[in-house]
């Protein structure tokens, strides 16, 4: 049965659905999971009634399930909802905008690299008449794929063929794939700015303003510790990136890059934590302030679309930040030969690699969520401060260190990088922290606009402002 | 406003690790890990289950209460003879904040008073249990039972009549008697 859907379907259509559909089923999960880390957090149990019986099917009703039936009761009622749209709001691009940030937010997941590279054989009949039966051959292979050696005729027959093919076990087989993520997932934004702007609504209208600032300050942080990591593999495509770090340094410690380039990390965390518009970053729907942000004139299943696209947004950053730093599908014993760790022989290691990078990902939405219970909102000056005080030039420094310590080990990396290197670099970067500690001491502080609000030189009672603050 | 009324506050400094933020930021994530660890692996949770656990059958140390004070939906009280106590003087009507209570008197049919209720409608949705209907009441006949979980799946239905009222009462009149 597989092997006849292999034969018959390019394997990146059927990656692409058993993809899409995990990932939007998870994000209804994550739904039930962000709600139980928030009562985990305040001591409640959460949602723990609605069982996969709903109440009506026979035997199921009696068992609550740990409230599992509660992302389908949730998905009912905002289909079943009254779509409400104000008057004066702009139509088209008010009903534009939730599709459009769905949409980013799925094509976003196109270059994960998902398990590595199969490897596979199939006998097939090349009629004796072919002139190039190298060339016949890649065309009878599934989409995608590269034909590896020559076509090899079976013993006894006279056109029965067997060939070598590999596919890369992902969607698209891009070679720029980093640089797609960043670009798809920058433009994530569009869909709050659309939102908030076609409301026809003050807060939504802030809330997209802040959205954009946001997005703007986080992407170049994000950008410069992608760049970290890019510099020492010399390359752009995820799954290479994946397959460099499938070794051991000194036996027992994976080669993953949180390893060698923590503060990178620590700098990525951060920019999708405000990429992703989660807490303590999520200024463009700050409850307390913009009553719901750029979503507050949206109900049902348009509302739902933004709701969607925020946790999925959450699975593709998480994704690539399980990707860059640690090491994708990769855990000892799963790795091919070792001149090849991304090479797999069998469907079933392929699967499991997948499962494994998908609770990697698991495990950093879980940060997410634990960060969004445990930490205040910034204020939006502090938002700013932080992201251009200190990430940007932190992360610039970074940058420059991680240059020379591949110039100088220069050629090493490109096929993984060593012990030695490695050590280097978190040398380098145990370094980097102590400077930035001792340093910031010196750096002048920032102007203390926005944090004193002056009663009077309000426009209350206009009087001069006392000495020294203007 | 003056100006010398106003009070300008300084932002308290901030201690050397306090201002990397990051090491506030660790014990912040310790402490709401150490809650959901008491939560998910310890089970020392702070909920109750409410439908099949009730605040009333539990000790007072484990979020328990006395449900002898509590204030639930009201009955009309008979006296000896089965006639409503009541003798329509409106006091509970007037003495009613939330304007809840509905009273048409009539002549008594009865002679040791002059007045009863003909009806006497009470607005479970609007009121706002505070009691002093009771408090009002010269007869006692009004009072407040211990029932907290009443439902209904219209507003009509919520509307309690004279009827209903003393069936509350016949209801309740074992548990809790006048």
């Amino acid at each position: 049965m597989i092997d006849w859907l292999l034969a018959h379907i390019p394997p990146w259509l059927i990656i692409l659905l058993v993809a899409h559909f995990a990932i939007l089923g998870t994000v209804a999960y994550l739904i039930l999971l962000e709600r139980k880390v928030a009562s985990w957090v305040q001591d409640r149990l959460g949602p723990n009634r609605v069982g996969l019986g709903f109440g009506i099917i026979p035997v199921l009703k009696d068992f609550h399930f740990w409230g599992f039936g509660q992302p389908l009761a949730d998905g009912l009622k905002f289909i079943l909802k009254e779509d409400y749209r104000p008057k004066n709001v702009d139509r088209v691009l008010f009903t534009l905008a939730p599709g459009f940030m769905i949409l980013v937010i799925i094509i976003s997941i196109a270059v994960l690299p998902w398990g590595g590279t199969m490897e596979s054989s199939r006998t097939i009949t090349i009629p004796t008449s072919t002139s190039d039966i190298t060339v016949y051959a890649q065309q009878q292979l599934p989409y995608g794929s590269t034909l590896i050696g020559s076509p090899m005729l079976v013993d006894g027959t006279a056109d029965q063929y067997t060939m070598t093919y590999r596919y890369v076990f992902q969607i698209a087989t891009l070679n720029i794939g980093v640089l797609y993520i960043l670009a798809v997932l920058s433009l994530s934004v569009y869909g709050v700015v659309i939102g908030g702007w076609a409301s026809n609504n003050k807060y939504s209208f802030l809330g997209g303003l802040r959205a954009t600032a946001n997005m703007i300050s986080y992407e170049i942080p994000l950008g410069l510790a992608v760049l970290c990591i890019v510099l020492m593999y010399g390359s752009l495509d995820l799954n290479t990136i994946v397959v460099r770090q499938c070794h051991n340094w000194g036996h027992f410690l994976p080669a993953w890059n949180v390893f060698c380039q923590p503060l990178a990390f620590v700098m990525f965390l951060v920019c999708i934590h405000a990429e992703a518009n989660r807490a303590p970053f999520d200024m463009a729907e700050a409850e307390q302030e913009l009553v719901g942000g750029y979503h507050t004139e949206y109900s049902a299943m348009r509302f739902a679309l933004f709701f969607l696209a925020e946790y999925a947004g959450m699975i593709t950053t998480s994704a690539v930040c399980v990707a860059l730093f640690f090491g994708g599908w990769d855990l000892p014993g799963l790795r091919g030969p070792a001149s090849n760790p991304g090479l797999s022989y069998s469907l079933i290691l392929c699967i499991v690699r997948a499962l494994v990078f998908f609770a990697k990902t698991i495990a950093i939405i879980f940060v997410f969520m634990w960060v969004r219970w445990s930490l205040p909102r910034f204020r939006f000056d502090q938002l700013m401060m932080l992201a251009w005080r200190a990430l940007i030039p932190i992360s610039l420094l970074l940058l420059a260190m991680t240059a020379v310590v591949v110039y100088v080990f220069h050629g090493e990396s490109y096929d993984g990088l060593h012990g030695p290197m490695a050590l280097t670099l978190f040398g380098a970067n145990l370094a980097m922290t102590l400077l930035i500690l001792v340093g910031s001491r010196f750096v002048p502080p920032a102007p203390a606009t926005n944090r004193k609000l002056i009663v009077a030189g309000s426009r209350f009672r206009v009087t001069p402002l006392p000495a020294g603050l203007n | 406003m003056k100006d010398s009324d106003v009070i300008m506050l300084e932002e308290p400094k901030l201690s050397v690790p306090d201002q990397f933020y990051l090491p506030q930021v660790l014990i912040g994530l310790g402490t709401t890990m150490k809650h959901m660890f008491n939560v998910v692996v310890r089970g020392k949770d702070r909920v109750i289950q409410y439908p099949e656990e009730k605040r009333e059958d539990l000790p007072v140390e484990k979020g328990g209460m006395t449900l002898q004070t509590y204030r639930g939906i009201h009955r009309l009280n008979k006296d000896e003879e089965g006639r409503v106590k009541c003798v329509a003087c409106f006091m509970c009507s007037t003495a009613c904040p939330a304007q809840c209570i509905h009273i048409e008197a009539a002549e008594s049919p009865w002679q040791d008073r002059e007045k009863y209720p003909a009806k006497f409608d009470i607005d479970e949705l609007r009121c706002i249990y505070c009691g002093m209907c009771e408090e009002a009441c010269p007869v006692d006949a009004i009072e407040l039972t211990h029932y907290y979980d009443i439902v209904g799946l219209t507003r009509q239905e919520m509307i309690f009549d004279k009827a209903k009222l003393l069936r509350v009462f016949d209801e309740t009149v074992k548990a809790e008697p006048m």
